[in-house]
This record gives C-alpha cells, structure tokens and sequence, in this order.
C-alpha cells in the first residue's frame, strides 16, 4: 500500500511525538534559536555540497525545465543553503532550529526508515569551543527536559584523529582505508592494514589503548598520553574545554570522551558529538563542527550543530517510562451531534468531546458510565429541558 | 552484563565455550544451551542466538555485546563495532569451482551460488569480473544441481561436496567475533574493557 521504506503513524503515538517536538523547540527557542522551515525539494546541486556518499541513491525528480531536484536528506545542507542566501548582511552568530522530517533511501542494512523526522540546532558564525559547548549544553539540556535519564553524550573530535593518523606514518592509499576502518570501528581489519603496512610500532600501541579506553574514565588521560605533536594536544585541549563548559551549565555527569568517535560525513570538521540511552542501540542524537560547509555555498563562516531522531528518542523516553502525556482522556457524548450546545459547554468546561448520533432506544435517564480512562454520556430524552442537564454537570464535574 | 553468543543448530562451538571459560567467565551452561534459553550467571546472562538474532540484539540496543562470525559481519555490514576477533572457528570464504569443469559452454557471466551473495558480489565487482551471484544456502550442492558454475561458500563446507570442488581462491578470513552495538560502546565502556581484558590473555596461550 505504500513504499518501502514509508510509514504512517496513528494515535495516540503522533500525540506523544508532537509533546516532544513541543517541549524541543521550547527548548531550542530558550537558547535564542528561531525555527525555519524550508522546503521539500531542492536543487541536486544543492544538497550534493555536502559531498555525502550515501545520496547517490536519493530520490530524484525533474522540473518543468529540466532541472534535476531531489528531495531534502537532512536539514544541515538546506539550513546552510538557507543561511548563505537570505543571511549575509545579518550580524553573527546566527542561529537557527528546525522540527521536520527528512527522507533517504531505504535500505535494510542501515537502520533507519526511509523517511525520518529530526529536530535539531545550528549555530552559524562562532568557531570557539565555547560554542561548541552551546551545542551540546542545548542538547543536553533538551534531553534532560524530556525527563530521559541516564543519557551519554560522547565528544570526539576529528582534529584527534587525523593528526593521529598521520603520526603513523602510513602510506596514502592505507591511510584512506586506515580512517574508514576507523569510521566502522573494525579493530581487527586497522591492525592488519596497520601490520601489513609497518606502522611506527610504539604509536599504534598506544593507539589500540586509546581506542579501548576511550569512553572510559581512563580515556582522557590515556589520550593525553598519547599526544605526540601539538596539533592532538590541541585538540584535545579543545575537547576538555568543551567539556569544562557543559559542565559549568549543569550538564558535565552526561559527558563522556570518545575519541574514537569518527563519523564519515565529509562535512564534519572539528568537535563530533553523539548521544545514547539504555534500551536504544543506534544515537539518539549526532552532531558536530562543519566549518567547511558554509565554504561551499559562497560564504565562508564556520558552524556546529545537532539532529535529534525523534523516533529513536521516543523510543528511548518510552524505554525509561518516561513518554509524554498523549491527547486528554476524550469523553464520548451520545446525543452530543443533536446537541451541540451540550457538547460545547462540556468543552468549555475543559473536557475533550467525542460526539455521537442520539441512541435508537433513548435513555429514560442521562446516564454515566466509566468507559476506559474516561466517560460515556448518554442523554434522556428532555434531558436540557428538565433539571437533569445540571446534575450531568454536577456528576462530571466531580468525577 | 547481557551477551549473545552465535549458536547454531550444533549448540556454541566447544572451542569457544573453552576460551570463555580459560578467560574466566562463567560459560559453562553454553555447553548444552539451545537457541531459546537464557543463562544467567551472576552478572551475565547469555544468550545463545543465530548470528542475525545476535547482531539485531547489538544494533537494538538489547544486548551489551555479541559474538559471531566474521562472514556474517562481511555480508550483513551491520552497525556494530568489532572489537576482537577471538581466532575460534577459524575458516575462510572461499571461491570454488568442480575440479573436472563440466561440459557445455563457457558462460560469460558464471553463476556462483552463495549463502554470502553480497560479498560474492563485492569481491567479483572488486577485481572487474562478472558473475550473477546466485542466493543458495547448501551452495557446495548447488553444482552438482546444474545450478552454478561455481561456489563462494566456507572452505570446510566446500571440503566433501558431492561434484569435487576445488578452491580457486579465498575471498576472506573468517572467525569468531567479539562485537557491541554503538549504544553499548558509550554507556558500558568500562565493562567492555574489562571484558577485553579478561578475554585477551586466553588468546595469546
């Protein structure tokens, strides 16, 4: 009935998730970031800026013209887009937050259904740690005030890495397979190409060290350890400083260091971050710097920001028992389509209505009755005009 | 901690249950498991379960770690993070073809049959050959079915098939792997250390 990879979503489900996407954007907005929508389709051109393998397979279309369009596969490039066109004459920082849903091609081994709605931040125009500490501050922040606890938000940094990688020593072609081994986390396959290769003995050592203890509570020290040339030292400085400032907002217990966190968008440049809850396999959230990608619009300012999965992240509230409130409890009013002015003052007086066609045998009198988390009204004949209209009300009103 | 171990119709291979339990952990119940029972030994329970089960549990979040076959990794690609390979039920994927080819003309795009067909694909894509990678589970069979020229299939399943085969080369090492979903890797890292570090020592005696 649909395609692949499509789904549709029912009550009281969408319910819970537009509470969640409520209490998101509150959030986003108490931290100065102002929602834009932007469209469905936009130029191939456009959203093959961010260089992304996994679009190749996106779903395309042609205009009346000819132009080749695809439909958006996250927010980041359209808000980038977005950002770098309507934006340029407009002080820094810029920041912008989204609630929408996004669509890739399915596919089976990647997790994730072919259309997926995200809520998520960018902050344009600031480079310093600091704002890279905004970020994960916010997200956190907005986790926590869904009432999702013991959520992990692990930081890594690209800088960490590359540097690293380098110190090894490796050729170029084993470098490249080096970091995709690195992005999959396949630990035997890094050291056989790092074997194969006669990578510098000592670093790689200590490499597996840091790669096992990262998220750890060693993690930090062994990192540091690790360090060999100015440019890893500076990264994880910069990381630590991240880190110093989420904890100063409240949000340090949340914090982990992953410094084999390493994402294969090529757009990402500098601070990576991820977060995980019990019970949810995959990242409820990621982000990162991607002070590139403005570049390739014609402006050149850096940015960072984050996309929560809103489905994984329900699942995750629901997991920890802690789902927002679905729709109020609805009454079920038989007699209430023949007698909007019942119903209404039933709404009025707060109550969620369900109106219903009069019965075929009427009631001798207004009854009520429990009917699951709610009530079932049925009217008596002559019920407004008799006394029995108010001792409804009565009855309901102390229910 | 929760971990799923890849059993097959044969029960948890003896090799493995003996470097769990060289390693220090309470694995002795994986001896007579079957795939639908729980063993909860003090703090782990295992979990005997196909290899997919195993890795679904991993991906879901469902449990802290897993260990199963590097070909399953190879063909499913899943989003876990493999952490060690254990050397247990060590094999290889291999190419295979009948040692007397059969008569009748060369196709130019052989049939391979394959429980693997994704990696048949990969590794013939990857070296500029065609071949139409043909899904079969019993592949050693499937020649002396007319079914495929030839095989990509475990080189101890190619060993006594019915037309003989011989290995023309081999596509990938495989053996057991210890492995843990993305979730698990954050908010258990310590426990993952400390169960590389039990598991590690085993592995070089």
């Amino acid at each position: 009935m649909i395609p692949e990879g499509m789904h549709d979503v029912l009550p009281p489900e969408t319910a819970e998730l537009r509470a969640i996407e409520n209490a998101l954007c509150r959030r986003f907005e108490a931290y100065g970031y102002g929602e834009v929508r932007t469209p469905w389709l936009e130029f191939a051109e456009t959203l093959e800026a961010a260089e992304d393998d996994t679009l190749e397979a996106g779903y395309r279309l042609y205009d009346q013209q000819g132009h080749e369009l695809m439909l958006r596969t996250d927010m980041t490039v359209p808000v980038a887009r977005l950002a770098a066109s309507r934006y340029r004459d407009k002080p820094l920082p810029l920041r912008f937050c989204y609630v929408a849903p996004s669509i890739r091609p399915w596919a089976p081994q990647r997790s994730q259904d072919g259309e997926f709605e995200q809520a998520g931040a960018e902050l344009l125009g600031l480079s310093s740690a600091a704002a890279d500490a905004e970020c994960v501050t916010l997200l956190c922040d907005a986790l926590a005030g869904l009432g999702l606890s013991g959520y992990r938000v692990s930081l890594g940094t690209v800088a960490f890495y590359t540097a690293l990688v380098d110190a090894l020593g490796l050729p170029a072609g084993d470098r490249e397979k080096f970091l995709e081994a690195l992005a999959d986390k396949d630990y035997p396959l890094l050291e056989s190409i790092a074997g194969n290769a006669e990578a510098d003995e000592a670093a790689l050592k200590a490499l597996w060290r840091t790669l096992e203890l990262s998220g750890t509570r060693d993690g930090l020290s062994q990192a540091r350890k690790l360090a060999t040339s100015d440019a890893m030292e500076d990264a994880i400085q910069h990381l630590v400083e991240v880190r110093d400032l989420v904890d100063d907002a409240g949000f340090g217990d949340a914090i982990t260091f992953d410094f084999g966190l390493f994402q294969d968008l090529t757009y990402y440049s500098g601070v990576i971050f991820e977060a995980y809850a019990r019970g949810v396999g995959l990242p409820l959230a990621s982000g990162g710097r991607y002070d590139g990608l403005l570049e390739r619009f014609e402006w050149d300012i850096p940015g960072v920001g984050f996309a929560i999965s809103l489905d994984r992240l329900h699942d995750a509230l629901e997991e920890a028992g802690a789902a927002p409130a679905a729709a109020p409890a609805c009454l079920t009013f038989v007699g209430g389509l023949e007698h909007p002015e019942h119903a209404m003052e039933l709404r009025r007086a707060g109550w969620a209505v369900r109106a219903l066609r009069e019965g075929a045998a009427p009631q001798a009198r207004p009854w009520l009755v429990r009917e699951g988390n709610s009530y079932r009204l049925e009217l008596a004949e002559g019920t407004a005009a008799s006394g029995n209209w108010k001792d409804v009300l009565r009855a309901l009103e102390r229910a | 901690m929760r971990i799923g171990v890849n059993a097959t119709g044969h029960g948890v291979p003896a090799a493995l249950v003996d470097l769990l339990e060289a390693a220090g952990l309470p694995a002795a119940g994986l001896r007579v498991a079957s795939t639908s029972s729980l063993a909860t030994v003090g703090d782990t329970t295992w979990v005997p379960a196909s290899g997919a089960d195993v890795l679904a549990g991993c991906v879901r979040g469902a449990l802290d770690a897993g260990i199963v076959g590097k070909d399953l990794l190879l063909e499913e690609d899943p989003d876990v993070y493999e952490l060690l390979d254990l050397g247990v039920a060590a094999d290889a994927i291999v190419y295979a073809t009948p040692r007397v080819a059969t008569a009748g003309r060369e196709r130019s795009r052989p049939r391979v049959a394959t429980p693997y067909p994704r990696v048949t694909r990969r590794h013939f894509g990857a070296t500029g050959r065609q071949v139409e990678a043909v899904a079969f589970a019993a592949a050693a069979l499937a020649p002396a079915l007319g079914i495929a020229e030839g095989v990509v299939e475990l080189r101890s399943r190619v060993a006594g098939a019915p037309l003989d085969l011989e290995v023309r080369e081999e596509v990938a090492a495989v053996s057991l792997r210890l492995v843990a979903g993305p979730a698990a890797h954050v908010l258990l890292a310590d426990e993952l250390v400390a169960l590389l570090e039990r598991l590690r020592p085993s592995l070089e005696g």
